[in-house]
């Protein structure tokens, strides 16, 4: 009996000191992938913000010839801002040209004292609601007869629009690529915590194994012998979760200024909403997690 | 209490382990079913506890039909079942009253029904002085009533008992068995799985003996009766 004693003591400190380590080992695995998770959620919701800044830049200017008649360019103006796809169209004058030409160029004076007379012709600053529809926009533009009368260039209208169509291709390609790593990744992940949570709950199961045959035994109901192991599932992943909230709160908090500081044109901030947001999506996906990994080693290993 | 009609039980391809089982048991009887190993005992208690579906045939277990009941059920059914095996089935990490009490526990009872019911039982079983023991600081006997007082604490209809004293010396057995007998004569419906023959002998209950998966012998007040 003396050697029973060593050996159920030993047996529990060693099954204790396994779960434990299988516990901590699925809670840092669920904690990666979830960081992981939220830090290419973060990454993803910078460089939209910064596309959405660029797009909010992307117009179609229309240069107009000197002395276009005025009531042609408000005809042409009105046309415009008729059309649904347009959100505001701005008149800028010649001498507004210039101005806004002066000031981007402050810092070589010896360009603008070169200027004899203004170069510059007048302009419709036609923005969207929509920046992807900048090419349909063009096509109409082009097509508008009001349009070719009042043009810089009658000869070749093409060359009276500037748009940056090609810009904004380029961005929505690049924001396509990292939305779809992004998911490659958090799928990628995802499976993985899943396998790790299997796992751990297969252990568990195995380390009680007696328990639950005597409460097969003696008639608890399945949901009773199922419900510790599904919440231990899901606590780890909530656990998992919770830290990898609080690390990318640091993070951001960390990094962000000083990311501000070195890109000081563009935006690089998180609202706490956005903020808010991630922490439930982090936490949802850790539940879900918890949930489907436990529960599928459940039925695998747990029939009852 | 419990009715097998036609009962079949196929493992595999392999010959049948019973064959053709008819067999009634009526509420408050002792009964001993006993045969060599691989008669077909185990299997007989199994298909009572829903552990194993039979391949064919009918099965009535206190008014439930075990064939047709659905899976959510069978805990339902198994409250109705005490079981005692020959190896006791005891968590070694908890002492006699917390196993007993386990029990309880997981069913749903409340903290004042294993308050009282849990003592109750184990007094029940001669184990008043041993409540604060763990499995491994009782003898075989003593492991054998605590596993008994955990089937019987929810006062079960039937009691199901798989060679349950396998394990123990003969003057154990006996008392073992006595206690058998006590509960039987408190209504519960009592079957042991046995192949200790003076057991058997000396109890005079209802015997019913398997061979190679058939019933050869149903006999009120029988004896072990093989030769050999």
């Amino acid at each position: 009996m003396a050697i029973n004693v060593g050996y159920f003591l030993k047996e529990s400190v060693t099954s204790f000191r396994r779960n434990w380590v299988m516990s901590l080992g699925a809670v840092i695995t669920i904690y990666l992938s979830l960081l992981l998770v939220g830090l290419s959620m973060v990454t993803g919701y910078l460089v939209s913000e910064v596309v959405r800044s660029v797009e909010d830049k992307v117009s179609i200017q229309i240069f107009l010839k000197d002395g276009a008649a005025t009531e042609d360019v408000e005809a042409l103006q009105g046309w415009l801002l008729r059309d649904e796809l347009v959100e505001a169209v701005n008149y800028v004058s010649k001498e507004q040209a210039l101005d806004r030409f002066k000031e981007e160029m402050a810092g070589s004076p010896e360009i603008i004292d070169s200027m004899r007379e203004n170069p510059l012709p007048a302009s419709l600053d036609v923005t969207l609601n929509d920046p992807r529809t900048v090419q349909e926009m063009v096509e109409r533009i082009k097509a508008q007869e009001l349009f070719v009368q009042v043009c810089d260039r009658p000869d070749d209208p093409e060359q009276s629009l500037k748009y940056g169509q090609q810009i904004v291709d380029r961005l929505f390609a690049f924001t396509r690529i990292v939305r779809l790593v992004g998911v490659v990744f958090v799928a990628m992940l995802g499976s993985v915590s899943l396998i790790f949570i299997n796992n751990t709950i297969r252990l568990a199961i195995y380390a009680r194994r007696k328990e639950i045959g005597i409460m097969r035994l003696v008639g608890a109901s399945n949901s009773f012998i199922r419900a510790p192991f599904l919440l231990e599932g899901v606590l780890q992943s909530l656990i998992g979760a919770g830290i990898a909230i609080l690390t990318i709160v640091a993070v951001q908090a960390a990094v962000l200024p000083r990311l501000q500081e070195a890109l000081p044109f563009l935006p690089v901030d998180i609202s706490p909403t956005a903020m808010l947001q991630l922490s439930a999506v982090l936490l949802g996906a850790g539940m879900l997690i918890g949930l489907l990994g436990s529960g599928f080693a459940l039925r695998r290993y747990l029939k009852v | 209490m419990i009715t097998m009609r036609k009962v079949g039980k196929t493992y595999g391809t392999d010959k049948p382990a019973l064959h053709d089982v008819d067999v009634d048991i009526e509420q408050g009887e002792f009964v001993f079913l006993v045969g060599h190993s691989g008669s077909g005992k185990s299997t007989f208690i199994r298909l009572l506890q829903r552990e194993l579906l039979p391949s064919r045939g009918q099965i009535i277990v206190a008014g439930q039909d075990v064939v047709k009941l659905k899976n959510w059920k069978v805990p339902y059914l198994r409250r109705n079942i005490g079981c005692v095996f020959q190896d006791f089935k005891l968590l070694p990490n908890k002492t006699s009253y917390e196993n007993v009490a386990f029990a309880l526990e997981v069913i749903g009872r409340s903290k004042h029904v294993i308050r009282t019911q849990v003592p109750e039982v184990l007094r029940l079983v001669g184990l008043e002085d041993k409540m604060g023991s763990y499995p491994d600081e009782l003898s075989g006997g003593e492991q054998q009533r605590v596993s008994i007082a955990r089937a019987f604490v929810n006062r079960p209809p039937i009691l199901l008992a798989d060679e349950p004293t396998g394990n123990l010396d003969p003057a154990t057995s006996l008392g073992i068995m006595s206690l058998f007998n006590r509960i039987n004569k408190t209504g519960t419906t009592v079957l042991v799985a046995t192949h200790d023959r003076e057991m058997v002998d000396s109890m005079r209950k209802r015997v019913i003996a398997l061979e190679n998966g058939y019933v050869v012998r149903d006999q009120h007040r029988g004896v072990y009766g093989y030769g050999d």
